[in-house]
């Protein structure tokens, strides 16, 4: 009865649903101030973004008559209950995550790409000719991205990687990686992941979809893309996933890089946590948001394939090697 | 041992083949007269097999079974024997159930087409081939099976003469493939020649421990593992699969790639592993683990230009294909671990795939990926079932293909780690960015197939009826189970299988008499068994996700209207009504459909120079790729002579 | 002696796939083919060969110590593999006559609808 209620607790307060929610709002709330004060505006209030999930809570669910009615409104949930589920991987409070096994990352990156996945789903199932052009430049930028963040897993794994008792290396796995950290210090003060924890931060702003790397949802050229045909709550939901999906990935760079701190005291680690959180949105998300015009779809994948991925490789021979 | 048992393997065979000889006289009268027999010998067939499931997988048994009662004599194996370790017993299950599920499939499926006598008698022989020759302990038996089945392959390919470039896909099959058979040919004689013993046991008992010792032996071994690599369509040959496979019936696709790959992937380890255990160790990982990666990866991407459904799906095939032998290679046990549950995946995931492709072409008569659209609206069961495929295929969880994956990645990211090599984790990188690869091909045909906008002639298609979707059923069905329950899977089949081929001496000592490896000191193995502290438990979070979605769901869906749509529109009339539709933009939506192949052009654009010179290579001439498998020959035979 | 049989056989093989790699009739593809199969055949044969060997058949009265024959098992397979090897070419020819048939050429650089 105990974990049941404790596993309820995680799922539904902390780290699961509820503080995600608070998170991702906060964060992207942030966000926009930040833009905002960057381009001289005032900006919207620090909930704007929760008031605009009410409202699209409230308002009507138009179906398109073109589109196919259960995947598309069941893919939101599906995807955002994904990513819920890949928080209660993350160990973010002393290195305990609600579940732990030997190989979360991969975990995590699968459910990172279901996340997306139901977003296209979703939005091919909408049967909007926009929706396909927005899901094509999606898959286009998950691909992007992708190389990069497998190369900066590998060396990240690489470099925590323990034996267990019997001999068999545990790899992928997140509280290892914690443990790590607790003992050698983050990972980000080891110099040959430095490259790595770079081509992570350019990882963030992709797998999110924020400003410069919004290709799949650009307004003025494709009409939202994949959210085109979207409204009422399906659309909320999308809006909740997008401001939950930035908090994640703030909390897995925090996790593999900057993990292993802890000041004996959970209220302070929290609010450490929140503030290393902001500062991961301001470096990843509202700078680049407000210095650079969008890429185009083929510059994303030229850039990530070629400087990210490299800046990941480069970690990765120096972890080989020993470094 | 239960000699009642050992009579299972032949059984089995025999029920096949018998089945064949009996359809092919019955059939002409009665169509349903030689349904029946079908139905019944593959039953049959899969019932003497499971049969054989308690004492071999579960008691750790060899059956073998001597043909006319000739046991060896004087320690010298003349008669022909099938020997069933939990090995071949594994592979005898996969090809069991996917001939069960093609078979029942079938009787639907090909109801429109004439000569079905000819296609009930070829399709049984293909089976009956198969299941011999996985069941074989005798290495020319391997080639005569390897003969039936690429024949009556072949023949089914072209069964539909008449539709386009059939003849043309069965004419390269046979003739590219015939250099596999020939391979198998060679590396036999060669083999014979240096140990005068056909049988498998014996083979791998008498082997020399220093391979070095003989360049004869090198050389067979490049010749049968080409050979093996031909009926796996590995890279060089992976064009006569795509060309076959589009072409073919999809209850022959399934066969094809579910079936005859898996046939190739059980020689490859049968030989590496048992035959050849002395070889040496990393040339012969290399060897194995490098065909396989390249095929991995270039089928992948061979993928993106297809605008067949079927032709794309073939070359996803040879693409998963490519995983089960990359990790086979590498030589540990978690390694083949992952291959062997990747091989009974995919035979389980890309039979689905298959057969859905299959009830498109049924219901709209078209594979083409530009100009079908749409259909989720005509048949959503099908579309429920296409989807469940695709996630396992792309790796998602919580199907099958996650749990296999992950032991893939696993074994290749701790290859390169104990053996502290940079091939393996630049394998471990191209598995994973094979995966999304092959996700974003899904998508494609997800979109370009299933969803957008149906286009007016496909408007009055109908779902596919019961007994077609039932097949289907069965495959999404073991697709969800073998996903949730990778534990039950590793303790019931991997692990059995895996410890047959770490135990040698026991396979030897079954077949040719007890003390007879030890008397020859027959080495035990290459590899340790399965440690079992290597499996993913998806349940727990499994549960998770299903609560998550759950909780979600009820906020979200019980909230929203009804489906209102079709009220409004009668009762609104054409103004009200427009907001339903689909924004354009203006266009007109005849103008607007995304077809698959515009999808991804970011990536395509970038990759041009690269499709281009592969679109040069997939020339569809034949002399072209008799060139590739030749040279593949002569590539697999030097390193063989300089390095084993 | 024996060396002439199996440098044959090899030499064969090559020409096989000379044949079929660089022939753009589907006939000569189907020769090519042959040959391959021959030189496997050869080969297979000679693996059994003992110079000297008599025919390997059984008679109670004549076996002794000192009878010495070829070993049957591979003449057994090239057998086996003979009549494997005609089915291909039967196979083989009976599609090149639909293909001419419905392409209304036999040149390789005409069907070649599947590709790329």
């Amino acid at each position: 009865m105990n974990i049941l209620l404790y596993n309820l607790f995680y799922l539904l307060v902390f780290p699961g649903l509820l503080f995600c929610i608070l998170m991702g709002v906060l964060l992207s709330g942030l966000d926009r101030i930040l833009v905002a004060r960057m381009q001289r505006r005032v900006g919207p209030p620090l909930l704007q973004n929760w008031y605009d999930f009410l409202k699209c809570m409230g308002k009507e669910t138009i179906i398109p008559r073109h589109a196919r009615r259960t995947v598309y409104l069941f893919a939101p949930v599906v995807g955002f209950g994904a990513l819920i589920t890949i928080s209660l991987f993350l160990p973010v409070l002393n290195g305990k995550a609600a579940f732990s096994g030997n190989s979360d990352l991969v975990v995590i990156l699968y459910l990172l790409t279901l996340v997306s996945v139901c977003g296209m789903v979703g939005a091919s199932a909408s049967g909007s000719p926009f929706a396909g052009v927005g899901l094509s430049r999606e898959m286009v930028a998950m691909i992007s991205y992708e190389l990069p963040f497998v190369l900066v897993m590998l060396s990240v794994s690489l470099k925590t990687v323990a034996l267990n008792p019997m001999g068999a290396p545990l790899t992928f796995s997140l509280t290892e990686i914690w443990n790590y950290q607790a003992a050698h210090g983050p990972l980000i003060c080891h110099w040959s992941l430095i490259p790595a924890a770079l081509a992570m931060l350019f990882v963030i702003p992709c797998e999110v979809g924020m400003h410069p790397f919004d290709v799949a949802e650009a307004e003025t050229e494709i009409c939202e893309g994949m959210l085109a045909e979207y409204s009422g709550k399906p659309l909320a939901v999308y809006k909740l996933t997008h401001m939950v999906k930035m908090y994640v990935m703030c909390a897995l760079f925090y996790v593999l890089f900057l993990g292993g701190l802890s000041t004996g005291m959970a209220a302070v680690d929290v609010v450490i946590f929140v503030l290393v959180c902001a500062l991961l949105t301001f470096l990843t998300m509202s700078l680049p948001h407000a210095v650079c015009a969008r890429f185009k779809v083929e510059q994303v994948f030229q850039f990530y394939w070629t400087w990210v991925a490299a800046l990941a490789l480069v970690s990765l021979v120096l972890v080989f090697f020993g470094l | 041992m239960n000699t009642f048992m050992q009579n299972f393997p032949i059984l089995a065979i025999m029920s096949l083949f018998l089945g064949a000889f009996i359809t092919s006289l019955v059939a002409r009268h009665s169509q349903k007269a030689g349904n029946f027999i079908s139905a019944l010998s593959v039953t049959l067939a899969l019932g003497f097999i499971l049969a054989l499931f308690k004492p071999v997988m579960l008691d750790g048994q060899i059956i073998t079974y001597w043909l006319g009662g000739w046991e060896p004599v004087a320690g010298w194996a003349i008669g022909i024997c099938l020997e069933v370790d939990a090995l071949s017993l594994f592979f005898g299950l996969i090809v069991t159930v996917a001939v069960f599920v093609s078979c029942l499939y079938s009787f639907t499926y090909m109801n429109h087409d004439d000569a079905l006598p000819n296609y009930y008698t070829l399709f049984l022989m293909l089976s009956g081939s198969v299941l011999g020759l996985v069941l074989s302990g005798d290495l020319f038996n391997v080639f005569v099976m390897i003969e039936i089945m690429t024949f009556t392959a072949v023949a089914l390919t072209a069964f539909r003469t008449s539709y386009e470039g059939a003849l043309e896909g069965a004419f390269k099959y046979l003739a590219v493939g015939s250099l596999g058979s020939t391979g198998v040919l060679v590396g036999i004689a060669l083999l014979y020649s240096q140990l005068h013993t056909l049988n498998l046991a014996q083979i791998a008992a008498l082997m020399p421990v220093t391979q070095g010792s003989s360049v004869v032996l090198a050389i067979a071994f490049g010749f049968l593992f080409i050979g093996f690599g031909t009926k796996a369509f590995l890279f060089p040959f992976h064009p006569l699969a795509a060309d076959a496979h589009a072409v073919a019936p999809a209850s022959i696709s399934l066969m094809i790639s579910g079936v005859l790959t898996k046939c190739g992937v059980y020689g490859i380890i049968r030989l590496t592993y048992i035959l050849f255990q002395n070889a040496n160790r990393p040339v012969v990982s290399y060897l194995v683990t490098g065909f396989g990666a390249v095929s991995m990866f270039v089928c992948v991407t061979m993928a993106f230009n297809q605008h067949n459904f079927k032709r794309l799906l073939a070359f996803h095939s040879i693409s998963q294909v490519g995983y089960v032998i990359t990790v086979v290679g590498l030589s540990s046990a978690l390694g083949l671990g992952a291959g062997l549950y990747h091989a009974m995946n995919h035979t389980i995931f890309k039979g689905l795939l298959f057969l859905t492709a299959g009830a498109v072409q049924h219901q709209t008569g078209s594979l083409d990926l530009d100009r079908l659209g749409g259909l989720s609206k005509r048949m959503p069961k099908t579309t429920a079932l296409f989807l469940i495929g695709a996630a396992s295929i792309s790796g998602l969880p919580p199907f099958n293909g996650f749990a296999s994956k992950w032991m893939i990645y696993q074994a290749t990211f701790n290859a390169g780690l104990l053996h502290h090599n940079l091939f393996y984790l630049a394998v471990c990188v191209c598995a994973l960015l094979t995966s999304v690869l092959t996700l974003a091909s899904f998508i494609k045909v997800t979109q370009s197939v299933f969803f957008g906008q149906l286009p007016k002639e496909y408007e009055q298609v109908e779902e596919v009826p019961l007994a077609m979707r039932l097949p289907m059923w069965i495959l999404a069905v073991l697709c969800v189970v073998t996903g949730l329950f990778p534990s039950l899977v590793q303790t019931y089949l991997l692990t059995p299988a895996v410890s047959a081929i770490a135990n040698i001496p026991a396979y030897v000592d079954a077949a040719m008499g007890a003390g007879y490896a030890a008397d020859r000191s027959v080495p035990g193995g290459v590899i340790a068994s399965l440690p079992v502290t290597n499996t993913w438990t998806p349940t727990a979070w499994l549960a998770l996700l299903f609560s998550v979605t759950c909780a979600v769901a009820i906020v979200a869906i019980l909230g929203s209207p009804k489906d209102r749509q079709h009220e409004y529109i009668s009762q609104m009339g054409e103004e009200e009504s427009a907001k339903y539709d689909s924004f354009f933009s203006g266009e007109q939506a005849v103008y607007s459909q995304v077809g698959g192949s515009d999808l991804f052009w970011g990536f395509k654009h970038n990759w041009r120079k690269y499709f281009a010179v592969m679109h040069n290579w997939h020339s569809g001439i034949v002399n072209d790729y008799t060139l590739y498998g030749v040279a593949a020959i002569a590539f697999v035979l030097l390193v063989c002579v300089t390095t084993l | 002696m024996l060396m002439v049989n199996y440098l044959g056989c090899f030499a064969l093989i090559a020409l096989g796939f000379y044949c079929m790699i660089t022939r753009h009739d589907l006939i000569k593809v189907v020769i090519g083919m042959s040959l391959v199969d021959y030189g496997a055949n050869l080969l297979v044969v000679s693996v059994g060969f003992h110079a000297g060997g008599t025919a390997p058949i059984f008679t109670i009265s004549e076996l002794s110590r000192a009878s010495f024959f070829v070993d049957p098992i591979p003449q057994a397979l090239t057998l086996t593999s003979i009549v494997i090897g005609a089915c291909t070419t039967a196979m083989s020819l009976s599609l090149c006559m639909m293909l001419n048939r419905q392409y209304g050429t036999l040149d390789t650089r005409e069907i070649r609808r599947l590709r790329g």
